[in-house]
């Protein structure tokens, strides 16, 4: 059995940004494990621009986003093993992972940071009736076939889900010669940053039928059309407005759902609002030694942020091992306040620490004119002005360190204030 | 025809009268009663037909009526002809005798068939054996409790469901023998009368003659009460009162059980054919000479008709139509394996008044996992017509959350259908056809078809022997069949042992259930080859997990390009028409894939 | 005649939607925006829209049969279409690095056409799924 300081589980951006992290924490012992036959996670599929706009300062294409850390991977001394798949963790950070050259590989990790991604929710999942011809994919599938493989899952596409990936994809399929008739999206809204409704949809005159739903897919051997209908505003389809539309390809874009499989193994408390293990402000979760980055914490917009995230966890495992962690005497529970649906991190355990911490949050619904309010057991600590906030885009804030120090109590809240003009 | 036949033609038509189809032509050959007709909607068909197999004299039901409004659907679908590096094989001139279907019925005759020197041809239509309701049920291995007594369902059921811990083993076929209980809860009698007296019933009453229903069929049931009921599975309805338990009932894969018997029956001789359908029958001198199929003809004096909801078609080809396949489609829910452990064993809650025409359905798991819940039913007009509407889902979920009532359903992560293939007598047809010496009827398989497929054989077997067939008895038979081994299952030592001998093992391509590249192209390569994306799940269960092929679709789909020498625009999901890609407009073709 | 064109503006999540008020060809108000970056947003994306063109080429000899490439600045968003086609007609063969040129001065526009990362030559040896 090897034994190995710094085990990364995953070699998206997240686990990159873990691995260098740790590696230029101090931490020489650091293994990175990835599935895939490279490293770069979902990246460099992710052809389009819009990555790294704060990291870099500048607006790159998910795969330069990927290259640019692939090429800081290489200059460490961090060990890459691609095509491995850890098959188990127990309870004990003891990993199962095989691979083609190696066989079956077991690791004793002093300390494991999650970094898995998420997988798509399926048609399944969102119960679409109908039949189960050839021609349904999720758009990571279909990205994943067009931009790695070459290859063109159809010609007529319908797109259920206006979140990023249905709006990319949308844009993706029209400019590789395919019609995409348009864009179905359940709610009332856009799913996704307005950037890709204009640059994705409006661009290319690609219809986009709000508070709409499919109802059906028919097809037998291959997809043939869909039913599409309005919906009621509980959601529900209003059979009087069912339209057929033929197709032979549907794209759904659905969800996202963080890959906690491992995590659950190996002990990890998972938050059912994020979906993900809840962690504090080093990123570890509620097994020590243990920790989380990236979209298997929670489903991130910005791959800046995922960096920031995984940047936090590879210092903070270097932290854990190099025994610099000072606990609190009591953890602080950060609690979600007016208008929030949930926050990360979910805890404070540590004191004195070096930087500030960055909390993310969704909010529940779009207000504008708003005021971001951090306060402890009553005590107003800090806000933050803000034009807008919508569901689909996170909103950051920064906590410095001693202002966390001071606090006494066990809760910290993050409320979502109206701003009287 | 004796005296008593007119008789029950008119009492057939004064039935029909007083339900307000006065128009109906009914006739009688032998015992078959024949109906025709039109009528407003197909329900009023289905009717029509039960009714007139309910009564004495009649053997089966022919029913020709026409609903109104209800068109065929015509096929679509463009057949292309698509060859591969390994298949498909030509088809052979002659052959003694000649199965066509490739369920589980018509794959576990081919195997029985293949212990005799015998040319033993199977003819499937679909791009796999086990595409009908043999992969789409339930896959419990049945007792013949749920059977009306009398029936052959009964009788065959209750003889194959000891043999099966020695067939899956010798098949190398998941098996696992849970058991199943039967609850009866505070609403077994609900509606029809106080519940006091509902619960003394289901107390004190049913049970014991439920215990008495498996004895019958060879199991050894016993009455569980509540205590040990909710300690047995804690997760069931509070509102359970007490369960008889059989142990007789088991699990098995119904797919992988399919690919086996067909595989063993190819190691023992029998020649299986896939995209091969039957489009005719050729009989003389009322003896059966060989089947015309889309590939070509066959010479054969002895022909099975095992072909599922499609066996009236065919035996219609043969001048033998004797009855008539009312295709009754059921939903299954499917759910993620992360539910694995919420019931140990397959629960069926019992309701009265029993729905006639099925089980009651259970909540159950598979031998993978996969918590479980189902089937529903609904007769349709349209054998082909498997698409899962809403309703069906919404009475699935609603039917069985009374047996677990807190059960996640979100952790749904799949919906299924399977048609039965039911005669109007709803009980097996196992016979002779009547005026076509050679060609013999194995219809009207549904619940527990799948359960009876040994017995069934058995049977099929001995009427080929009276029918003239010469039974040689081979020497070197070998019932054993290997799989492809299951990575996931092996012990550390054995993965390791496995890497080593063949390095595809160490490549993990479905993420959800861990299925290897190894497996994957030994599926490929196995003697039934697996030339399809879904037959390469049915093999190894790439695909089946929780993100239904998200992750490794894509790998899946360059693997069998690869080893079937075919471009990736010709791989298929399932058969004809399924590809998974188109050509693109915008790139030029030319040059070679990776 | 006065015309207006709307425009979303993508600046930050606001999304102000920007109403550009037009007549003969001269640009005559703009409102709608809550602030001075939107006013020049609106200005840019009514007279000469921009966009990054991104697409993926074939390459011949590599891991992938594909090759992701990005225009070097934005170019008019009308020619994306056609720039696409362009593009493709590419002739490639691994190795390529991050950066490399694929097509230089695409439609004498002064941009050009660069690899989006490293693609290394194919292992005959490695071909797996």
């Amino acid at each position: 059995m090897h034994e190995v300081d710094v085990v990364v589980i995953g070699g998206g951006p997240a686990g990159m940004a873990a691995a260098i992290s740790a590696y230029e924490s101090g931490i020489e012992d650091v293994w990175l494990l990835e599935r895939d036959y490279w490293v770069g996670g979902i990246l460099p599929q992710c052809i389009h621009d819009g990555f790294g706009n704060f990291v870099f300062g500048e607006m790159l294409t998910g795969s330069e986003y990927a290259q640019r850390y692939i090429n800081k991977l290489r200059e460490t001394g961090v060990k890459v093993r691609p095509n491995t798949m850890v098959l188990k963790i127990d309870q004990n950070r003891e990993i199962t992972a095989v691979n083609p050259s190696d066989g079956l590989i077991e690791v004793k990790a002093k300390t494991i940071i999650l970094s898995m991604g998420c997988r798509e929710r399926t048609r399944y999942q969102v119960l679409i009736p109908g039949s189960r011809p050839a021609g349904i994919y999720t758009a990571g599938v279909i990205q994943r076939y067009i931009n790695i493989e070459g290859l063109m899952p159809g010609k007529k596409v319908v797109i259920l889900g206006s979140g990023d990936v249905g709006m990319i994809m949308a844009r993706r399929l029209t400019l590789e010669g395919a019609k995409v008739k348009g864009v179905y999206e359940i709610m009332k809204t856009p799913g996704g940053l307005t950037r890709n409704v204009v640059q994705c949809l409006e661009d290319y005159n690609i219809p986009l039928h709000l508070s709409h739903t499919i109802t059906n897919i028919t097809g037998r051997y291959r997809v043939e059309g869909v039913t599409v209908a309005e919906v009621d505003p509980e959601l529900r389809p209003i059979k009087e407005t069912e339209r057929y539309v033929p197709c032979d390809t549907v794209v759904l874009s659905v969800g996202l759902i963080p890959e906690n499989e491992l995590s659950k193994m190996a002990g990890v408390e998972i938050e059912e609002k994020t979906k993900g293990p809840a962690v504090d402000e080093q990123m570890q979760t509620s097994v020590p030694g243990i920790f989380a980055c990236g979209n298997v914490v929670n489903v991130y917009d910005l791959v800046d942020d995922v960096s920031e995230s995984a940047e936090r966890a590879g210092k903070g495992a270097a932290a854990s091992i190099g025994g610099k962690l000072e606990r609190r005497k009591t953890p602080i529970r950060v609690k979600t306040g007016r208008n929030v649906n949930y926050i990360v991190p979910q805890i404070i355990r540590n004191k004195n620490l070096n930087e500030s911490t960055r909390f993310y949050f969704r909010v529940k619904e779009t207000e504008k004119s708003v005021r971001v309010v951090v306060s402890a057991n009553g005590d107003k600590l800090l806000e933050k002005r803000e034009r807008i906030v919508r569901p689909p885009e996170m909103v950051r804030i920064n906590v410095p360190p001693d202002t966390l120090d001071k606090i006494k109590g066990d809760e910290l809240t993050i409320d979502v204030e109206e701003r009287k003009k | 025809m004796n005296d008593k036949n007119p008789r029950v033609i008119k009492k057939i038509q004064k039935t029909f009268a007083k339900m307000s189809f006065p128009n109906i032509e009914v006739s009688l050959e032998g015992d078959v009663v024949h109906l025709e007709g039109s009528v407003d909607s197909w329900d009023d068909v289905v009717r029509l037909g039960y009714q007139a197999g309910k009564f004495k004299g009649v053997g089966e039901v022919v029913n020709n009526v026409k609903a109104k409004g209800v068109v065929p659907k015509k096929e679509t679908r463009q057949k292309k002809k698509l060859t591969t590096k390994i298949y498909p094989p030509k088809l052979p001139k002659k052959a003694d005798v000649v199965v066509v279907g490739g369920g589980v019925v018509g794959c576990c005759i081919a195997r029985e068939l293949s212990r005799y020197n015998l040319e033993v041809v199977l003819l499937e239509k679909e791009w796999d054996v086990g595409m009908g309701a043999s992969k789409a049920n339930s896959a419990q291995v049945h007792t013949g409790i749920g059977e009306d007594s009398g029936t052959l369902k009964k009788e065959l059921c209750a003889k194959s469901w000891p043999m099966y811990e020695k067939l899956t083993e010798e098949l190398d076929v998941p098996y696992l023998r849970n058991g199943l209980l039967v609850v009866m809860t505070k609403d077994t009698f609900s509606g029809k009368m106080p519940s006091f007296v509902g619960n003394f019933l289901s107390k004190y009453l049913i049970p014991p003659f439920v215990v008495r229903k498996g004895k019958i069929v060879g199991d050894k049931p016993r009455v569980v009460k509540r205590k040990e009921l909710l300690e047995m599975e804690p997760n069931l309805t509070p509102r359970a009162l007490v369960g008889v338990f059989h142990p007789g009932y088991a699990l098995v894969c119904p797919f992988r059980l399919t690919i086996a018997l067909a595989e063993n029956a190819i190691q023992n001789g029998a020649k299986v054919f896939l995209d091969t359908e039957v489009t005719g029958v050729l009989v003389e001198d009322k003896k059966v000479e060989g089947v015309v199929t889309n590939r070509g003809m066959i010479e054969a004096s002895f022909v099975i008709n095992a072909a599922g909801v499609f066996s009236d078609d065919v035996a219609a080809m043969a001048g033998a139509k004797e009855f008539t396949i009312h295709p009754r489609k059921g939903v299954i829910l499917l759910f993620d394996k992360e539910m694995e452990s919420y019931i140990t064993h397959q629960v069926s809650l019992l309701k009265f008044p029993r729905d006639p025409h099925t089980k009651g359905g259970a909540v159950l798991m598979t031998v993978d996992g996969n918590i479980n819940w189902g089937p529903s039913a609904v007769e349709i007009p349209d054998k082909n017509g498997r698409e899962v509407s809403k309703e069906e889902i919404d009475w699935v979920f609603e039917k069985y959350s009374s047996a677990l009532p807190n059960f996640p359903k979100s952790s749904i992560i799949k919906f299924f259908s399977g048609i039965r293939a039911p005669t109007y007598k709803e009980d097996f047809y196992i016979k002779p056809a009547k005026n076509v010496r050679g060609f013999v009827n194995v219809a009207g398989i549904q619940s527990p078809g799948l359960t009876a497929a040994p017995a069934i054989a058995e049977l099929a077997l001995d009427i080929l022997r009276e029918q003239g067939l010469e039974m040689e008895e081979k020497e070197d038979f070998n019932p054993v069949r290997e799989g492809i081994p299951i990575f996931e299952k092996l012990s550390s030592e054995k993965k390791r042992e496995q890497i080593e001998q063949n390095p595809l093992y160490g490549k993990i391509v479905c993420r959800c259930e861990h299925v290897t590249e190894g497996e994957i192209v030994d599926a490929i390569h196995s003697p039934l080859p697996a030339v399809t994306v879904d037959a390469v799940k049915y093999r190894t269960r790439a695909g089946s997990g929780r993100c239904q092929a998200g992750f490794c679709g894509p790998r899946v789909a360059r693997i069998l390009a690869r080893e079937l020498g075919i471009s990736e625009e010709e791989v298929m999901q399932k058969g004809d028409g399924s590809n998974l890609f188109m050509k693109s407009k915008v790139r030029k073709r030319g040059g070679k894939h990776a | 005649m006065k015309k207006s064109y709307f425009v979303t503006c993508t600046l930050c999540p606001m999304g102000c939607r920007i109403e550009v008020v037009v007549e003969d060809g001269k640009i005559l108000e703009i409102k709608g925006n809550e602030c001075k970056k939107g006013e020049k947003y609106a200005i840019d994306e009514f007279s000469n829209p921009c966009r990054i063109l991104t697409t993926t080429v074939r390459i011949q000899g590599g891991l992938l049969p594909k090759l992701p490439v990005r225009s070097t600045e934005p170019i008019p968003k009308k020619l994306i279409p056609s720039g696409v086609k362009e593009v493709k007609k590419a002739k490639v063969k691994a190795p390529v690095n991050y950066g490399d040129v694929i097509l230089r001065n695409i439609f004498n526009l002064g941009v050009d056409i660069v690899s989006s990362r490293d693609l290394e030559k194919e292992n005959k040896e490695e071909k797996n799924g």
